[in-house]
């Protein structure tokens, strides 16, 4: 927080009316304040400019302008400005050494994706400022701060830096991680400020721009930043580029189906799949959706600090096994952990649909370890499972016995890359079948 | 030469003639940006412990820390000074002549003072203040930049 004090300080400071202790007093709060270190350096910065703007009549020149912070010296210099100049004297030097800019991003997953030239994005490509064209597919940008953003082409993106991307036309789906917050994505008709979530951008061809926030909070305002509200989880709107008003809207994913998944390192779902994200009163149990094989993300990254035991490592098909003969997974692997779920009907609404729902998923990494008997997952949601969430007791999948010719049972093949799972469940009313996946770490 | 304008031009000087000399140093390969800031930090830091013999400066390790930030933050400072360049046209005709005085080459705060009739310390208060404006505008120019500019 900026109180009082350290503004009393910096002011001081930059007026050169510090006295020692003042000095030091300040010294002592930016070492351990980084918020207040921010607010110095823009205190400096902007002292040190007031300097060079007005202590010279002649136009800079190309060394004056790469050199900006140099010139901050006054008559009489005393503690206050002696700090300023060494620290401005520094921004200026760094400036010098600013050879070559640092990439804002880099390309961290591709799906299909190319160019207009026709040539493939790669991934580990980096990305400087400018503008990206993606005719078709999928390409995730890792921002150096954390920030995710996938695009669905077609669509044309301007790369401005780390903190702030311009949507032209296209899908874009961003997920912000606390490092990253005030990432901002400018359209022609809207300026969005990321408050630490997940959402989805969209202008279509006729200038229409959608934001659809799936977790937390973004602030949405008119291009010229005027008009600002707060758009929450569960919330949509529609901006124009001809009108400033912003309309709500209907809460609707679709069109960010398949960039948002990517965020969350899973590549494609097909078939019955369906890639979600849970909401903050999240029960797997309650999740209503009865057409689809659900995916959850559960816990990004994580350790285990112990090891555990998995009912499904190799590729292949799931069969049922000993709890003593059951593969263990090491303690020191970092995985991410997604939950597989189909909720049927509850008992008596639809008594007599039996159904078989069936589809695939990929991730980005190999899947490490399945999980699919009721004892393991347990086990497991003390680790991976998302905190306070409630997981329902009972789960369990039936696989097809040895030599069992009938129809009807659960099925999961690994495919031998490990990284695409195809799962078939049978729908069973009043039962949860759901599975835990767990990937390799990005 | 007002002493400190010579004291900084002169680590920028041995900023680079450092660089220079010790380009047979740099690796290819590795990022040039990386080294040339090293150098440049060390040098800067070098000229700071001499400072330190006579008057109270910020630590090596505040010094470090507001360096890297400033370093993370490079991309930042051109929209910044635009931003300035904006704001500082905006303000009310008395205020930006208390600025340009207060901050044109040879003038002190008193001297200002003086001639403005005032107390330096009223003349402080309304630089904090203005100081104070400027930032807040910087910021809202930051937010609204208009990209395409």
């Amino acid at each position: 927080m900026i109180d009082e004090e350290l503004q009393d300080w910096i002011d001081k400071s930059l007026n050169e009316t510090a006295t020692d202790e003042e000095s030091s007093a300040l010294e002592k709060r930016l070492l351990h304040d980084s918020e207040a270190r921010d607010y110095y350096l823009n205190a400096t910065n902007l002292h040190a400019a007031l300097r060079r703007r007005f202590s010279s009549s002649e136009e800079p020149s190309s060394t004056a302008s790469i050199v900006p912070f140099a010139n901050v010296a006054r008559p009489r210099l005393r503690t206050g400005l002696a700090i300023a100049a060494s620290v401005t004297l520094i921004a200026g030097l760094i400036a010098l050494s600013l050879q070559s800019q640092k990439p804002s991003a880099v390309i961290a997953q591709v799906v299909g994706a190319y160019r207009d030239s026709g040539s493939a994005y790669t991934i580990g490509e980096s990305v400087n400022s400018g503008r990206l064209a993606v005719s078709r597919g999928l390409v995730r940008l890792d921002f150096l701060n954390g920030a995710l953003v996938t695009i669905e082409g077609p669509a044309e993106l301007e790369v401005v830096n780390r903190k702030r991307v311009v949507l032209h036309h296209g899908v874009v789906t961003a997920t912000i991680p606390g490092s990253a917050v005030g990432f901002v994505i400018d359209t022609v008709a809207a300026h969005v400020v990321d408050l630490g979530t997940s959402f989805g951008v969209s202008v279509s061809q006729d200038g229409f721009t959608d934001v659809c926030v799936f977790e937390g909070e973004v602030e949405v305002s008119d291009q010229t930043g005027a008009n600002p509200q707060l758009l929450r989880e569960g919330e949509a709107i529609r901006a124009r580029e001809e009108s400033d008003t912003i309309d709500s809207v209907a809460y609707e994913t679709s069109r960010f189906e398949n960039a948002w998944p990517v965020n969350f390192g899973v590549l494609q779902t097909t078939g019955s799949l369906r890639f979600v994200s849970p909401g903050p009163d999240f029960h797997p149990g309650n999740y209503e959706d009865n057409e689809h094989i659900i995916v959850f993300p559960e816990r990004r990254s994580f350790n285990a600090e112990k090891s555990f035991r998995v009912d499904m490592m190799d590729p292949g098909e799931y069969a049922k096994s000993l709890y003593r003969d059951k593969p263990s997974l090491s303690a020191d692997q970092r995985l991410t952990s997604y939950l597989l779920q189909l909720n049927a009907y509850p008992e008596g609404k639809n008594p007599n649909r039996r159904r078989s729902v069936r589809g695939q998923i990929t991730f980005a990494k190999p899947i490490a370890g399945v999980i699919t008997v009721d004892r393991l997952l347990k086990e497991s949601e003390a680790i991976f499972g998302i905190p306070d969430a409630e997981y329902p007791s009972a789960r369990t999948i039936e696989p097809r016995p040895d030599g069992d010719e009938r129809p009807g049972f659960d099925s999961l093949i690994l495919a031998a890359d490990r990284r695409t799972l195809f799962v078939e469940f049978q729908e069973n009313p009043g039962q949860i079948d759901q599975v835990r996946v767990l990937v390799e770490a990005e | 030469m007002i002493k400190n304008t010579a004291d900084a031009e002169d680590v920028v000087q041995r900023a680079s003639m450092t660089m220079w000399r010790c380009f047979d140093q740099y690796e290819p390969g590795t990022q040039f940006r990386n080294w040339a800031f090293q150098v440049a930090k060390n040098t800067a830091l070098n000229h700071l412990t001499k400072m330190r013999r006579d008057r109270h400066v910020f630590g090596e390790k505040l010094v470090a820390l507001l360096a890297e930030r400033t370093e993370e933050r490079a991309e930042n400072l051109d929209a910044r000074r635009r931003a300035l360049d904006y704001c500082v046209e905006k303000l009310p005709s008395t205020d930006h002549e208390m600025v340009s005085a207060c901050y044109s080459e040879g003038a002190t705060i008193r001297s200002f003072a003086e001639e403005a009739g005032e107390t330096a310390n009223k003349i402080y208060k309304r630089l904090n203040r203005v100081r104070r404006q400027l930032q807040k505008c910087i910021e809202r120019q930051i937010g609204t930049e208009e990209v395409f500019g």
